[in-house]
């Protein structure tokens, strides 16, 4: 189905070559649970032509509170497979490819093949470094974000970079163990993921490179610190 | 000597968000935060005046403390 006047509200926010840019772009999002759905949903929405979906879970009553790919009706379903019904029914015009399974590392090269970015929408610290470290070896940018309660942290590493080791290099998990994710971080954290991926895949210089934003969503305070 | 401390994140939680302190001169990163019942393996960043600092990296006086939890939710 070819709508007219689909990205017009785009304008003049994208430019009609920023668009096509989009529509000939590829983005590979690991983990499709809060963040992911939400990044998944916005870069469809914008019109990402291709999109590769990394999870290896099923959907769970536990998931409503916060996973926009998740209702009453799909529970039981894979998550990849939810977030493609949807992504079908908001942009048909998007080629999105599932993947029922977990990133690793030697499963890299044959993941990200003809990718031309890697969102990085995880739930563990160690699977977070090993991303970088393929993203890096195969010269793709990645966008990172990650949650837990009110807070969240997100930045961008290039190759060459080690902002992902610098920042989630310590420990096997975080707070969010004890505080959860409630529903309004996931989606500012993936809207901010968003942002930085779209200014990278049109050309432009993303505005947390060798940084993260630290998001405080209780005192609504949004600090970026360097990372040298 | 006086140091800042800023606390970020579930850090802050039933502690406080920013303080200065007094401490004796020497004082390490570590002394400074058994008092505030934070473990060292609590901590995923800790920066001093923005550059990446140990636990056993000693304070000065007019220096910002900065120390943050892991965050690894998705």
């Amino acid at each position: 189905m070819k709508l007219e006047g689909r990205y017009a509200r785009n304008k003049k926010t994208l430019s009609d070559e920023d668009q096509l840019k989009l529509s000939n772009s590829c983005v590979a999002i690991v983990g499709c649970g809060g963040l992911g759905g939400y990044i998944a949903e916005e870069l469809a929405r914008i019109g990402v032509g291709r999109l590769v979906l990394i999870d290896g879970d099923r959907l769970e009553v536990s998931n409503l509170n916060r996973q926009i790919m998740s209702s009453e009706l799909n529970i039981g379903q894979w998550k990849v497979e939810a977030a493609r019904d949807r992504l079908q029914s908001i942009n048909s015009e998007v080629q999105v490819e599932e993947i029922k399974g977990w990133f690793e590392e030697e499963k890299g090269p044959e993941l990200f093949r003809g990718v031309d970015l890697v969102c990085d929408a995880l739930d563990s610290l160690p699977t977070r470094v090993v991303l970088e470290r393929v993203c890096h070896q195969m010269k793709l940018p990645l966008v990172f974000a990650s949650i837990a309660g009110w807070f969240g942290q997100l930045g961008v590493s290039l190759p060459g970079d080690f902002s992902v080791l610098r920042l989630f290099g310590r420990g096997e998990q975080g707070v969010e163990s004890t505080w959860g994710n409630p529903a309004f971080t996931p989606a500012v954290l993936a809207s901010l993921s968003v942002a930085e991926s779209v200014k990278l895949l049109i050309g432009r210089m993303p505005s947390l490179r060798h940084a993260w934003l630290q998001v405080d969503l209780q005192t609504m305070e949004f600090e970026q610190f360097e990372i040298q | 000597m006086r140091v800042t401390i800023k606390l970020f994140a579930t850090f802050r939680d039933g502690r406080f968000k920013v303080e200065e302190r007094d401490l004796p001169e020497g004082t390490c990163v570590l002394d400074l935060i058994q008092p505030l019942n934070i473990k060292p393996e609590e901590i995923a960043i800790c920066l001093i005046n923005g550059k990446d600092a140990k636990e056993h990296s000693v304070l000065k006086d007019g220096d910002t403390l900065a120390l943050f939890p892991p965050v690894g939710g998705g």
